[in-house]
């Protein structure tokens, strides 16, 4: 390695000066397409048969409270002549069968229910103040109906229940409110159109306004949840001001203790930081980088995940807000999560560590001093697909952007071997952008006078095969890139080559130009 | 074109005809068919003759000639018209899939292709039936129907496999899987019950298992991209019936080709293909089946014969477990000794035998053992695969596999030893086996360059190779020589110089073995030595190590080219140049000799050029025999114009295309051993060269640049006075070069040359016209390569005429056009040269304008001198400037040019940097400074005056550094 003197020091800045290599950093955003199961650690969109934190446990409190389990079962017919009847008793009864029938585990009749017309009679039902059981069965019944389909929610919608809901959330009987909190959130969870219908209707302040110091955890988890889903989906975002209004309150749960809460709020931070930089740029204000961070490394899985997930949201924005995560120390918690057990935490830290790759060389130099090429260069070589997939990334934009020093280092690190291993992968894109990295690598070493030792060992390490069969490969792309390898680097250097040349030409008699035109260039 | 008897009578005709071996009959009927093909209802026709027609013949053309006008036709290429009417596209929609179910297989293929060329442009969005038309077909219950229905679905799925992901083609896949998936499934069951219920009947099991290969093959492109959420939910499904039927054997579908892979064959590599697609990308979720899998393979590859029709399932099983036995996590799977032994024992040692197929090769097809033995072109073979393994085994258990490997490969040597002539293959087998054990990592450059340190190569090579080497009779055993010589040629790095130096004379007498693969090997051996690199970089075999044996060494090159076979043999003939580039001037007592054989192998070769890097090669040695020789001795040169004037001129008659660019740069090299005079023979030649059709070649141009800028430099002065009526067809070249985007760089090398050498008084004539063409391009198409080419001519004329001259030359042209070409081009581009050379070349042109050029001081150009010298230092010091615009990257990428022709087919006929400026300016910093000195003494005070008022501070610091340097200081 040359070691750089003063001179070349001041040179080198100056070299500098005239010229900004504008290098695009490789965002790397998840696709809305997806073929595989729903990521199975991921927060519920939708919930039913959840219990009550505040359910008033004692008869005492409630005495006409009558649990799951005591309600008499009754046929279809019956639930729908008790409910349309005029009679309260009846009504409390039809409803109540309802929302048993509804909470049972395989197959509740919700579109029976609906068919049945019962929609608008619970609906109506949620406004009767002085009737507060058949108020709080009425909400039971259509929160299980609204945790359907999206056909059923948009039933519930339709036949007027949200204001009904967010006028409960006032209730003076805590049970109540909560039960309303988690019917809206499984409406929030319904899509980007339900959840800005809610937002419209100020559901947000309604639901802030429920929290206080005194307000039991229970209830707090389930509104947290909710909060979550009103963050959740894009195409469009949630309107900036709700997020504005929300997030002061997101901040305050992410402190508590309780697991639930940092989860669920974790998650929240997560969908608001699914954006571009402008939506990065609202959550890195609120200060909360730290405390992610820290919460990257917390002992509950489900409070790590989305941690981890808000930090990769952060730093695949701009190098600005990729500093302040490193600067939070992001850099020195991402080897243990590297090696987590869990294949799909290493993942999501190897996407992580791919975006901060892509950033300027003093970062990468940051990724280099905290340790981070020994667990990326064992993921290469022994992670799950999905990981390895990522810690290419992170190999190819580290060499598109870090200085031949850098790119030295990660060689000899094994990152070379590592990726040149992979280059058998099924997987057109990842093998492209392997492609894509050894080309980066070559540049580096021709500033150093040493390709030819790069293909010598490229080839030691069975590269040069592996690329010769790519020539095969049935993708055009791929197969381009990797005869542009072999050509390039690859070479005989006896071989013979060929010249390109046109012919837009009349002859070869030297015309003398009489033509008096003026030259302008 | 109605839908008529009689348009379907003509068609028919039509249709005949272009079957017809006759081409003044099918031609026509082509060109007629093409023409009409317009219309609308002409692929109706076409359908409902391949449906309807009495004769079978015009029934399959009308399918092929419908399946060709879908290809050429049916995609609507945006700004053209569409060329298949909209009512005919309904129309063959709604009917095709149902004609290809209902038609014998010749034209259910054509058809199915037609199918899948068009969902290739409609489906989804334009074909949103044809899955679901499709999938109904699965309950149709006949097997015909079925497996066409696959095979399209296979054609129109697999893609899925090698296309990169996008939104797009996932949302297809999703629309394949909601479809698709769950009847593919309940197709897959039925199926595997079928097959049960019809173990006994044959015809009927071939048929339901090609309708299980493609199904598998189906499986594999929907599994493709990614682990979809169907399949994960039904793996249990998928996997225990593919296992099942791994493991599977009916004696009713084994077949008795020992050549073509059966029914069971081709499924069963299919299931392993789709098991390392899951144990590769869905690790996670196929953990609970792997190991199942992995006992099965195992089984499956014990149990397999070794005829070739099992070779792509065994590869692929072989792969399979290659693959899993080097994670971390199944190393458990492998890790007991019994399991190894057997592995080791049943599965490795068995598919590195030496089989009956080999043997044919290595006897009948030559070339075709060679590149799969030697190049590594044996991708899907057994040999292969079993390597790998070896190599995958080796990443955890490299001590007990090469333990038990030593074991057989002791056993195997034993039985060799007790009867050679019956066990030689034994020796074969135990060679591959070390060979595969110890070689960890290879370059051609090298050969093994890492070994496994429990081998002892050397010991083995004593004990085992040389024996072989040592045999007086190069003819026994050939396949157990090339074995030998191999090992030598691939552990040269490993093994100990003696031991090499023991090799070269044995190596030297297997050159006159009359095995093709024996003298090759030997051949290419010798090569791969001789490029060896010993301690301070010299070869590592000297020619004083070589002087014992250069005689026998050349002879036995040049007889094993008159070996059957070998004529024309580019590993012999690169080991002859190789060997004379070593021995260097220990071959000049044979060059008379050698020269006389090359020239007449290029004499033979010349009639019919077939072997292009054979041919390469022999220029290559016949350069090196005029270097070597005329090294020593430049007088010589004139003899080996002598012997090759004849063949050359035989070459440039007969215009033997391949050759012309070598024979250019061989007369190159020649022209430039003679000390600054042209010999007539070349000047007779000089006006061919001018001719047009010469350069209307590409490949033509560069060696023909070099040798027009060799008699340039050699005879300037001899062209302007004896050849000055050519200097306009010089010119004309050159105008012809600089008219071309590709070649622009060579029309001013040879410019810079007639600059250079020229005579200025036979040039002046023509002065004007030059700059006017060069403006004119300029003009009309400014790239960046014609610009940095452009800035190097103009300062070289300023340095050679004077930067005055250049400037009157300028203004004379166009009024203040020297001040335009200051601040459009030189100004802002001359940080884009390239090239030491070049760049001392503009540092000089530029400095003698600052300096030498009154009007730069007191005209109106004089607002242009700081930011010139500005422009100076930054060439000086500031990165080279290699950006390019957008529109250019598609001109020539691979043509960047230097000063010196780039082009340089040829490793010996290459010639030295030229300098035109030379060691008169050592350095033009120092240079820049004296000058300015120079100019500041002239007039006192100005200089530091406009230095200080408009040169950027880091500038001038740097000047400062140049002045102090020079030890000057400006007045």
């Amino acid at each position: 390695m040359p070691t750089k003197n003063v001179v070349d020091e001041r040179i080198s800045k100056f070299k500098n000066k005239g010229k900004d290599p504008a290098k695009l950093r490789e965002k790397r955003i998840s696709e809305c397409v997806e073929l595989r199961k729903a990521h199975k650690n991921e927060s519920f969109l939708k919930r039913r048969n959840l219990t009550l934190s505040s359910l008033p446990d004692e008869e005492a409190l409630s005495p006409d409270y009558i649990s799951n389990a005591m309600v008499t079962f009754l046929p279809v017919e019956d639930i729908i002549k008790d409910v349309n009847s005029d009679c309260k008793e009846y009504q409390t009864r039809g409803c109540q069968a309802a929302r048993k029938l509804l909470s049972q585990e395989r197959n509740p009749p919700l579109k029976e229910i609906i068919d049945a017309g019962l929609l608008s009679r619970f609906v109506s039902f949620l406004s009767m103040d002085d009737e507060p059981i058949l108020q709080f069965e009425a909400a039971w019944a259509l929160t299980n109906i609204a945790s359907g389909t999206s056909w059923h929610t948009q039933q519930v919608v339709e036949h007027g229940a949200v204001p009904a809901f967010i006028a409960l959330l006032a209730s003076p009987m805590l049970h109540i409110s909560e039960q309303a909190v988690w019917a809206l959130g499984n409406i929030a969870g319904d899509g980007a159109a339900y959840r800005d219908i809610l937002i419209e209707c100020n559901v947000v302040p309604a639901l802030l306004a429920r929290i206080s110091p005194d307000t039991p955890v229970g209830y707090l988890r389930n509104l947290t949840w909710t909060l979550s889903n009103l963050c959740r989906n894009k195409n469009p975002f949630p309107p900036l001001s709700a997020v504005q209004q929300v997030l002061p309150s997101l901040i305050q749960l992410l402190h508590l203790g309780d697991k639930d809460i940092l989860s669920d709020s974790c998650w929240a931070i997560s969908y608001l930081s699914d954006g571009d930089n402008d939506r990065i740029d609202v959550v890195v204000k609120t200060g909360i980088v730290s405390r992610l961070v820290e919460l990257m490394s917390h002992e509950e899985l489900s409070v790590a995940t989305p941690a981890l997930r808000s930090i990769g949201n952060i730093v695949s924005g701009s190098d600005l807000q990729t500093q302040v995560a490193i600067d939070a120390g992001v850099l020195k918690v991402l080897p243990q999560l590297m090696r987590h057990p869990k294949a799909s935490v290493q993942k999501e830290a190897a996407w992580a560590l791919s975006n901060i790759a892509a950033g300027p060389c003093r970062q990468i130099q940051q990724l280099i001093t905290c340790g981070l090429l020994p667990p990326l260069v064992e993921q290469l070589r022994n992670g799950d697909f999905k990981t390895q997939r990522e810690a290419v990334w992170a190999v190819t934009n580290f060499t598109s952007g870090g200085t031949v020093e850098q790119v030295v280092n990660l060689v000899q690190s094994g990152a070379l071997e590592g990726i040149i291993n992979l280059l058998q992968v099924k997987d057109a894109k990842v093998i492209l952008v392997i492609m894509e990295a050894i080309n980066n690598i070559f540049l580096a070493a021709e500033k150093l006078g040493e390709t030819e030792k790069l293909s010598l060992l490229i080839e030691e390490l069975g590269g040069l095969d592996r690329i010769e069969m790519l020539q095969n490969h049935d993708n055009d792309t791929v197969y381009q890139a990797a005869h542009a390898l072999i050509k390039k680097y690859f070479g005989d250097g006896e071989e013979v080559v060929g010249v390109k040349a046109d012919s837009t030409d009349d002859g070869l008699v030297f015309i003398s130009s009489d033509v008096h035109e003026t030259f302008d260039f | 074109m109605e839908l008529n008897d009689a348009n379907l009578q003509s068609l028919t005709e039509f249709l005949r005809k272009t079957l017809d071996p006759d081409p003044t009959v099918r031609r026509p009927a082509e060109k007629f068919l093409e023409s009409v093909e317009g219309n609308l209802n002409y692929p109706l026709l076409l359908l409902t003759l391949l449906e309807k027609s009495q004769d079978t013949v015009i029934r399959v053309c009308a399918a092929v000639t419908f399946k060709n006008y879908i290809k050429r036709n049916w995609r609507i290429v945006e700004d053209e018209p569409n060329k298949v009417s909209d009512p005919d596209r309904t129309a063959i929609k709604a009917n095709i899939i149902n004609l290809m179910l209902s038609s014998p297989e010749q034209i259910q293929k054509q058809l199915s292709d037609a199918i899948s060329i068009i969902g290739r442009e409609d489906f989804p969005q334009k074909w949103p039936d044809l899955l679901t038309e499709m999938v109904t077909r699965f309950r149709s219950g006949d097997f015909h129907i079925i497996n066409g229905v696959l095979r399209t679905a296979h054609s129109l799925f697999k893609r899925y496999r090698h296309e990169f992901k996008s939104n797009e083609l996932w949302t297809e896949i999703k629309l394949v899987l909601d479809t698709f998936a769950l009847p593919l499934t309940e197709l897959f069951k039925a199926t595997i019950e079928l097959c049960q219920t019809h173990a006994t009947d044959v015809n009927a099991l071939k048929v339901l298992f090609s309708s299980l290969t493609l199904i598998s093959k189906l499986f594999y492109s929907l599994n493709f991209q990614d682990l979809p959420e169907f399949f994960e939910d039904n793996m249990e499904t998928w996997m225990t019936n593919f296992h099942g039927l791994l493991t599977l054997d009916n004696k009713l579908l084994q077949t008795a080709d020992e050549e073509e892979a059966g029914l069971l064959e081709l499924l069963k590599s299919q299931i392993c293909d789709n098991a390392a697609l899951y144990a590769q990308k869905y690790d996670e979720e196929f953990q609970p089946y792997l190991p199942r899998f992995v006992t099965a393979i195992w089984n499956l590859l014990v149990s397999t014969g070794q005829e070739v029709k099992y070779d792509l399932l065994v590869s692929n099983a072989i792969q399979f477990l290659a693959s899993v036995c080097e994670r971390p996590h199944y190393k458990h799977l492998f890790e007991d000794q019994n399991t190894l032994t057997s592995i080791c024992e049943k599965v490795i040692v068995p598919n590195m035998e030496f089989r009956s197929a080999d043997e044919e090769a290595f006897e009948d097809n030559s070339e075709e053992y060679i590149r799969r033995d030697l190049e590594g072109s044996d991708i899907d073979t057994r040999r292969r695969a079993a390597c790998d393994l070896v190599r995958g085994l080796c990443k955890f258990f490299e001590g007990p596999v090469t333990a038990i490997f030593s074991g057989y490969v002791n056993s195997m040597l034993g039985e060799y030893a007790k009867n050679p002539g019956e066990n030689w293959k034994h020796k074969d087998a135990a060679i591959y086996l070390v060979t595969s054990l110890a070689s960890k990592a290879q370059t051609q450059k090298h050969g093994i360059t890492q070994a496994n340190e429990l081998v002892n190569l050397n010991e083995f090579f004593v004990n085992h190779i040389l024996s072989d080497l040592k045999s007086p009779n190069v003819n026994e055993f050939p396949v157990l020589k090339a074995d030998a010589i191999k090992y030598v040629m691939i552990f040269r790095s490993q093994l100990p110089k003696e031991q090499l130096l023991q090799a070269v004379p044995l190596l030297i007498s297997h050159l006159q073995a009359q095995s093709t693969v024996e003298h090759t090997y030997s051949a290419h051996a010798l090569e791969r030595l001789f490029t060896m690199r010993g301690p301070n970089n010299t070869t590592l075999i000297t020619p004083a190590e070589m002087a014992p044996f250069t005689e026998q060494l050349l002879n036995n090159l040049f007889k094993a080219l008159a070996l059957p076979g070998s004529a024309e043999n580019e590993y012999i003939m690169k080991a002859i140049m190789r060997s004379f580039s070593l021995l260097q001037e220990s071959i000049v007592p044979y060059v008379p000799t050698l020269i006389g054989q090359l020239t007449h192998k290029l004499l033979l070769v010349s009639k019919n050029p077939s072997k292009p890097h054979f041919n390469h090669y022999l220029f290559e040695s016949l350069c090196l025999c005029v270097r070597i020789t005329c090294k020593a001795n430049p007088p010589t040169v004139s003899s080996f114009e002598e012997a090759l004037f004849p063949v050359f001129t035989e070459i440039l008659q007969s215009d033997v295309q391949e050759f012309l660019p070598y024979v250019f740069q061989v007369m190159s090299l020649l022209l430039e051993i003679h000390s600054n005079s042209i010999p007539s023979s070349y000047m007779a030649l000089f006006p061919h060269l001018l001719q047009p059709a010469l350069w209307e070649r590409t490949g033509n141009i560069p060696p023909l640049v070099r040798l027009l800028q060799a008699y340039l430099e050699k005879g300037g002065a001899s062209i302007a006075g004896s050849a000055a009526d050519k200097i306009p067809g010089l010119l004309g070249v050159f105008q012809k070069l600089i008219a071309s985007k590709a070649n622009d760089h060579q029309g001013f090398y040879l410019l810079n040359s007639i600059i250079e050498h020229m005579p200025p008084e036979s040039i002046i004539q023509y002065r004007k016209q030059i700059f006017i063409l060069l403006f004119q391009r300029l003009q009309s198409s400014k790239t960046t390569k014609f610009i940095k080419s452009f800035l190097v001519f103009i300062n070289l004329y300023g340095v050679k005429y004077g930067a005055i001259a250049l400037q009157e030359i300028f203004d004379s042209i166009q009024p203040k056009m020297f001040g335009m070409v200051l601040e459009k081009i030189i100004i802002p581009e001359v940080q884009k040269v390239s090239g030491p050379v070049e760049k001392k070349i503009c540092a000089v042109g530029i400095t003698k304008v600052l300096t030498e050029c009154p009007p730069m001081m007191d005209t109106e150009y004089t607002k242009l001198w700081t930011p010139l010298l500005q422009a100076l230092i930054g060439l000086f010091e500031l990165p080279e400037d290699d950006s390019i615009p957008d529109d250019e990257h598609f001109i020539d990428i691979e043509d960047t040019p230097g000063y010196q022709t780039a082009f340089s087919q040829l490793a010996f006929a290459g010639r030295k940097e030229h300098d035109p400026i030379g060691d008169s300016v050592g350095n033009p910093k120092i240079l820049l400074a004296q000058s300015l000195y120079k100019l500041s003494t002239a007039c006192p005070g100005r200089v530091p005056s406009m230095l200080s008022t408009s040169l950027n501070a880091e500038a001038l610091q740097y000047l400062q550094g140049y002045l102090q340097a020079a030890t000057v200081q400006l007045v």
